[in-house]
This record gives structure tokens, C-alpha cells and sequence, in this order.
């Protein structure tokens, strides 16, 4: 079988700049087009703007994903009646332990009114929701559905249930993209939660695993270190869990000893992420915020810096569904 | 004469770009083969009346917003690979499928190549090893993809005589 499958011929006399000249021009574009992104922000709004155009294509692309999702409204009563008592149950010890939060932390107010300390505990945060993942292996990056209209800012951090996920790297008008901590080109700072130790923790890049380069030789850091974000760089709120180390390197003849650490934070589970609004920033989302009462508090929601860890007991094996 | 298949040409490129962007589990998202050069690269073969160029530097500029890549590196990594493709067209469509499956082998590496030096150009680290895995796949579904659009365009020859 040949590959050329139908006659026909190129015309005669061709007319129009030659194929090479042609193709010469478009990769001249695409360098200075290169150039010009690499070195300056000014391509930023002409990227937005194809975003948004080409924020169908993300749509289709999404809709397999949605509709293996849609087998999950399929759901029997019973496993939704379960699980409704399992998050009852989960919620009535979250409250719990709320009510002793707060009074420590009014405790934790008073004293550092003491102490004069104009350190603000509370920070503001909005709940969004994950609509999209960068589909290239090499780049961890995610889509949220809020954007410049919600006050997202460029910079700003995001965090879920159990830890620091990553931060804003741009902003559209109505959805955002969030680099993710496990991606090669970030960089966190953080705080060995046991010494206080002040070090910095890089992507490996393998979306599992993050890097901690620049150990002294002698550093005081164990298996099971629990790393904290920590305000240097005053881009993340100080205090949230980031990773937990597994492995640490002394590299015989090298300065630096190297540690390995697992994020808390679940990358790659989960619909739902937080964006925090940090101190410098706390005036913009002052607007957000002021709207009380129990509609609002479905979307806002003040917290403190630090996030109790949810333990949760599992449910009891014995809960079965009443039926009807 | 026959008809340009302008709207099949764009339909397929817009497919490729669904494929392109969908979602896949982890364990073979590195293996996704590179569904619009492939599909580029056989309209450049088919016919060299369609606009092979101006779309592969469009497409291009897509994956790279889609990708959140440095914008212009996978335009300049098609247009580059296309160019190759209709240079030497008259010598890939003398052969049978399967050689030019191989033929076409270093049109997906120069392809690949050019990601990973840009990426390096821009500091942006990633594994090494596992960016040559689309050159396999990419060969590997050139003769699925050649053999789908080309009974389409046989078919669509008949009804048209």
C-alpha cells in the first residue's frame, strides 16, 4: 500500500511567498513570541485573553472525567444514608474540638495583647473548587474556578484540609491557575516544626515528593520532622503542616546534607482547595468577608492560622442505614 | 480536481486537541502520544493545498496556553517539525505505511528535542528520561491515525464521483 493514495499535483505556478519563506517568518514569530515570555510580563494579558477563548476546550476535555462522575449519583440510598451519619458524626467531633480552639485562641489574643504584639491569627479564606489539571506530566499545576473577580492575586497561597498546596502563578477573570508545591520551579519556605529550623523546600517534580537542598551538615532534622510553612517571604501564612520528611541524605564530601519529605496536603485528591488571604492583602477581601450570617458562612469562613488536624475514628462498622 | 477537505482538516485538528487535553491516569499520561503534530504531520502528507503551516503555528500557540507552556514553544516545535514534513513529502509518500512510520521517527524526536531544550533554556526541570517516551507511542499510532483519516477521505472520494 503506498502512502500517497490520490493524484494530485502541486500547482502549477505557485503563488505567494515560497513554503520557506513562510515557514521562516512563523518560527521567527514563535522565538520573539519566546523571547519576549521568557524575559518580560508583558505577554501575560495576551495569554489571559486565549485562556478565556479557549476555556471550551478545557470544558470538552473535562466532560469523560464528568461523566464517570455522574456514575456516582447512582449511589444507593443506603451508602449515602451512611455516609450522611459518618459526617454527622465527624462533624459533631470537629465542633468539639472547635469550642476548645476558640477559647485558646481568645487566650492566645489576650497574651499577645500583653505582649503587644500586633500579629494578626486570623486570616480570611474562600473555598474553591478545582476545574481543571495541566495534563503535561512535567508541570503540576491546577485550574480553580475563581478568579480577579473573587480578589485572587497573583502570589496568593492555597491550602486544603491537611496542608499548603502551592500558589497562584495567574489570573484570569473568572478561574486562576495554581502552581503546585511538588512542581520543579517552587519553592516554599518553611520551619522544621520540632527545632524551628528555617530552611527551604523544593518540587522534585515526580508530583510526590519535595526536596529540602540546603541542610547544614549537622542540622538537627529526623525521620517523621513535621515542616510548617513559615512566614519569610511573607507569601505564606505562617504555621499551616507542608510536608512530613522520609529520608535524609548525608552526601559524604558535599556541604549540604539533603532531606526528602511527602507533602500533607492532597495533591491529587480531592475537588476542593482554600485560598488565604494573607495580612497584606486582608484589606481587599475586607468586602468578601463582611457579609454575616449562615449564607455567607457556606463560602467564607474565618479561621485561625494554625488548622487543628481532624482525627477522625472510623466509623463504626455497625452503622447501617435505617430503612424505610 | 478534488475538493480541498478544509472542514475535516480542522474537525480532525480539533479532535487532536481534545486528545490532546483529556484526562488520563498517571500511570500513562507520560506516554500520551502528540496527537496534533501526528495529525498535522498527515494532512501535510495528504494534501499540500490545505494550510498545514498557518495551522500547526495556531495549534501550536493553543497547547501553549493550555500547557501554561513558555508561549511559542510548541508552535515553534510544530511549524518547525511540519516544515520537515512537507520538504520532504515527495519522498515519504513513495513509501508503504510501515516504513514510513519509521521514516517518520525523527520528525517525533526533533519534536520532543525541541521541548526538552526550550524547557531546559527556561529552567524548567523535569525527568529526563520520560520525555522520549511520546516519540515511541507517537510512531507507534502514526499507522491508526493515517488509516482512520484515509479511509474517511476514500470514502468521502467515492460519494463525491
Amino acid at each position: 500500500m503506498n502512502t500517497l493514495s490520490v493524484d494530485h499535483r502541486d500547482p502549477l505556478f505557485p503563488r505567494g511567498p515560497g513554503l520557506g519563506l513562510r515557514a521562516l517568518s512563523l518560527l521567527i514569530i514563535c522565538g520573539t513570541l519566546i523571547y519576549f515570555d521568557f524575559r518580560t510580563p508583558k505577554l501575560e494579558s495576551l495569554r489571559s485573553t486565549l485562556a478565556l477563548a479557549l476555556s471550551p476546550v478545557l470544558w470538552v476535555a473535562s466532560l469523560p472525567e464528568h461523566l464517570t462522575d455522574a456514575g456516582d449519583y447512582l449511589d444507593s440510598r443506603d451508602q449515602l444514608a451512611a455516609e450522611n451519619k459518618r459526617l454527622h458524626d465527624r462533624q459533631f467531633q470537629l465542633e468539639a474540638k472547635l469550642q476548645k480552639f476558640e477559647a485558646l485562641e481568645a487566650e492566645n489574643r489576650r497574651i499577645r495583647e500583653l505582649l503587644a504584639s500586633a500579629k494578626n491569627l486570623q486570616e480570611n479564606v474562600l473555598i474553591t473548587e478545582i476545574v481543571a489539571v495541566n495534563q503535561d506530566p512535567y508541570r503540576h499545576q491546577i485550574t480553580l474556578n475563581k478568579g480577579a473577580r473573587d480578589r485572587v492575586y497573583r502570589g496568593q497561597a492555597l491550602v486544603d484540609a491537611s496542608g499548603v498546596m502551592g500558589q497562584i502563578i495567574q489570573v484570569n477573570p473568572t478561574t486562576s491557575v495554581a502552581l503546585l508545591i511538588t512542581d520543579p520551579d517552587h519553592g516554599i519556605p518553611v520551619e522544621i516544626n520540632r527545632t524551628g529550623l528555617q530552611t527551604i523546600a523544593l518540587g522534585v517534580g515526580d508530583g510526590q515528593a519535595l526536596r529540602l537542598p540546603f541542610l547544614p551538615g549537622n542540622a538537627d532534622i529526623q525521620k517523621g520532622d513535621l515542616l510548617v510553612s513559615s512566614a519569610l517571604g511573607g507569601r505564606f501564612p505562617a504555621g499551616y503542616p507542608v510536608a512530613q520528611v522520609f529520608e535524609i541524605k548525608h552526601n559524604p564530601g558535599e556541604h549540604f546534607a539533603e532531606a526528602l519529605a511527602y507533602p500533607t496536603a492532597r495533591l491529587n485528591q480531592g475537588r476542593q482547595a482554600l485560598l488565604v488571604w494573607s495580612e497584606d492583602h486582608t484589606d481587599d477581601a475586607e468586602t468578601i468577608v463582611s457579609v454575616p450570617g449562615p449564607a455567607a458562612a457556606e463560602t467564607e469562613v474565618k479561621k485561625p492560622a494554625t488548622m487543628p488536624k481532624p482525627t477522625v475514628t472510623p466509623a463504626p462498622a455497625a452503622a447501617k442505614p435505617t430503612k424505610p | 480536481m478534488r475538493r480541498v477537505p478544509h472542514l475535516a482538516f480542522w474537525l480532525s485538528l480539533f479532535a487532536a486537541l481534545f486528545l490532546q487535553m483529556v484526562v488520563l491516569p498517571d500511570s500513562i499520561a507520560a506516554v500520551r502520544p502528540l496527537w496534533v503534530p501526528l495529525v498535522l504531520a498527515f494532512w501535510a502528507l495528504q494534501d499540500p493545498r490545505l494550510p498545514t503551516l498557518i495551522a500547526s503555528f495556531l495549534f501550536g500557540i493553543m497547547l501553549d496556553v493550555l500547557f501554561d507552556s513558555i508561549l511559542g514553544q510548541h508552535a515553534l516545535a510544530c511549524v518547525l517539525c511540519i516544515y520537515i514534513v512537507i520538504k520532504l513529502r515527495s519522498l515519504f509518500i513513495l513509501f508503504p505505511l510501515w516504513q514510513s512510520t519509521v521514516a517518520l521517527l525523527p520528525v517525533w524526536l526533533i519534536y520532543a528535542f525541541l521541548m526538552f531544550w526550550i524547557d531546559g533554556v527556561a529552567k524548567h526541570q523535569a525527568d529526563p528520561w520520560l520525555r522520549w517516551l511520546p516519540v515511541a507511542s507517537t510512531a507507534l499510532f502514526w499507522p491508526l491515525i493515517f488509516v482512520l483519516l484515509d479511509s474517511y477521505l476514500r470514502r468521502r472520494q467515492r460519494s463525491q464521483e
